[in-house]
């Protein structure tokens, strides 16, 4: 007979996997995509075309492969084998939601008015300054609602790790199923509800805190 | 001496030659306005003068230095010309001011950001940033906007918004002002307080170039009126002279148009 405490510690032990992956994904990917969108805009047009196609790829095939690929790839063609399944599945997911962030980040640069930079540059200021100091906060303000539904698709993603070992929550509840017991594979819906809560009341607070302009 | 001239400007966009061959002086303390229908070249030139837009052909003096000739690029270097380009200050159309800047946060920034290359700024903070705020709330003040000071852009009528944009121009103490058409952005009833602001100035012998289309306010204010027409000058004088007694058959039509 299963307990209840041993299922919660279970799962409790499963979410900790799902949140390590969110938060490195997110501190890594988020300045990952600020390099990968000065790549794809810059004027130097090899380099913009490599960046470019490197982000179509991405985009464009399922992250779910994109993990095998991470995991299997380096022993297969270099024969360094990925010893580490975790280490796998957070590369695949910095580098996936970095090409995302940096498609934003680009629709977000790109919307800002012209006036504005130019409104910088006859008063002196240096392209940096501008950057800094003008356009970054008007940037910010207009993602902000875009990256709020990256975050919540990340915190949901997180469980495709499952597909190459990670024993995230997923994972620990199906092992209940298997000994006859579902309910646990659908409690996790309530991890999950919590976390996205959490994240909503944050980005909520953050977006309230950026009405004081408008763009 | 002139303090504003500029010769043999030219500037194509690809192969469309916007600018072809500008000359005109500017005396200090004098007030010249550009005339002319869209796209005769006018705003085009102003922007040449900020170092928007790199002419093709043609030199511009401030003071009796070269700051920009096209057959120099010595005068073309970006390092220089960021502390050329503060020769001139610049009013656009669409007021661009800085939306997540107050009022008083737009016009002292620039000026707080150069401070900070001042060598003595580090031991002297408090009292430059200070300084540069009593500056910025007199410019406001003299642009009547003294209980604006805390707004943001948003929370200001176009016409509040364009004074602001004046005052932050003014703020870098330009040798030569450019006003692009500053009131064709706002509602009849606000060009008013706008064009108040620019004859002030005017009476304090600023020194400013001016694209408009208020014909009326250009003959008040101008000492020197330039209808533009294809890239070229087609007429220049006195606002008596051009308005008046226009000479070219261009002049005469493009003001029958406004007087209609």
């Amino acid at each position: 007979m299963t307990s209840v405490s041993e299922v919660v510690t279970s799962l409790n032990g499963g979410i900790l996997m799902n949140l390590r992956l969110f938060f490195m994904t997110l501190i890594f990917a988020l300045p990952l995509g600020l390099v990968i969108m000065f790549g794809s805009r810059t004027r130097f047009l090899p380099l913009r075309w490599l960046t470019r196609t490197f982000v179509w790829i991405i985009r464009g095939t399922p992250l779910m492969l994109q993990l095998f690929v991470v995991l299997y790839a380096p022993g297969l063609l270099f024969d360094m084998p990925m010893s580490n399944r975790f280490l796998a599945a957070e590369i695949a997911f910095i580098i996936n939601y970095a090409t995302y962030f940096s498609e934003i980040y680009r629709g977000g640069i790109d919307s800002i008015p012209k006036g504005q930079h130019e409104a910088g540059e006859v008063l002196g200021m240096t392209k940096p300054q501008i950057f800094f100091r003008v356009i970054l906060m008007q940037v910010i303000k207009r993602i902000t609602p875009a990256m709020g539904n990256e975050l919540i698709t990340l915190t949901k993603d997180t469980a495709l790790s499952r597909v190459i070992g990670i024993t995230e929550i997923i994972m620990c509840a199906e092992r209940f199923t298997k000994k006859g017991l579902i309910w646990p594979l659908f409690s996790t819906g309530l991890y999950f509800l919590a976390m996205n809560g959490i994240l909503t009341i944050i980005l909520g607070r953050l977006e309230k805190k950026l009405d004081y302009f408008k763009v | 001496m002139a303090i504003l001239e500029v010769q043999g400007l030219k500037k194509s966009f690809d192969h469309l030659e916007v600018l072809k061959g500008i000359d005109f002086s500017l005396e200090k303390g004098e007030v010249m306005s550009l005339i002319g229908v869209s796209g005769s070249g006018k705003t085009t030139l102003l922007r040449c003068l900020n170092f928007l837009e790199r002419p093709t052909a043609g030199k511009i003096v401030v003071d009796g230095d070269v700051i920009f000739d096209a057959d120099d690029p010595l005068t073309q270097k970006e390092s220089e010309i960021r502390r050329k380009r503060l020769h001139f200050g610049m009013v656009f159309q669409s007021f661009n001011l800085f939306p997540q800047y107050t009022a008083l946060g737009n016009v002292c920034l620039a000026k707080e950001l150069l401070a900070r290359e001042n060598p003595e700024f580090k031991g002297h903070k408090k009292q430059m940033l200070d300084r540069i705020r009593e500056e910025g709330v007199e410019i406001l003040t003299s642009v009547g906007l003294q209980d604006k000071l805390d707004y943001y852009p948003h929370q200001l009528s176009g016409g509040q918004q364009q004074r602001v944009a004046i005052a932050r121009a003014l703020m870098l103490e330009p040798s030569i002002l450019c006003f692009d058409e500053p009131t064709s952005a706002l509602d009849p009833e606000l060009t008013g307080e706008v064009l108040k602001v620019i004859n002030a100035l005017a009476q304090r012998d600023a020194t400013m170039v001016i694209v408009t289309h208020e014909m009326k306010f250009a003959h008040e204010v101008s000492d020197k009126v330039l209808f533009m027409d294809q890239g070229v000058i087609v007429e220049q004088g006195t606002p008596q002279q051009v308005f008046e007694h226009p000479t070219q058959q261009r002049t005469k039509q493009f003001l029958e148009r406004y007087n209609e």
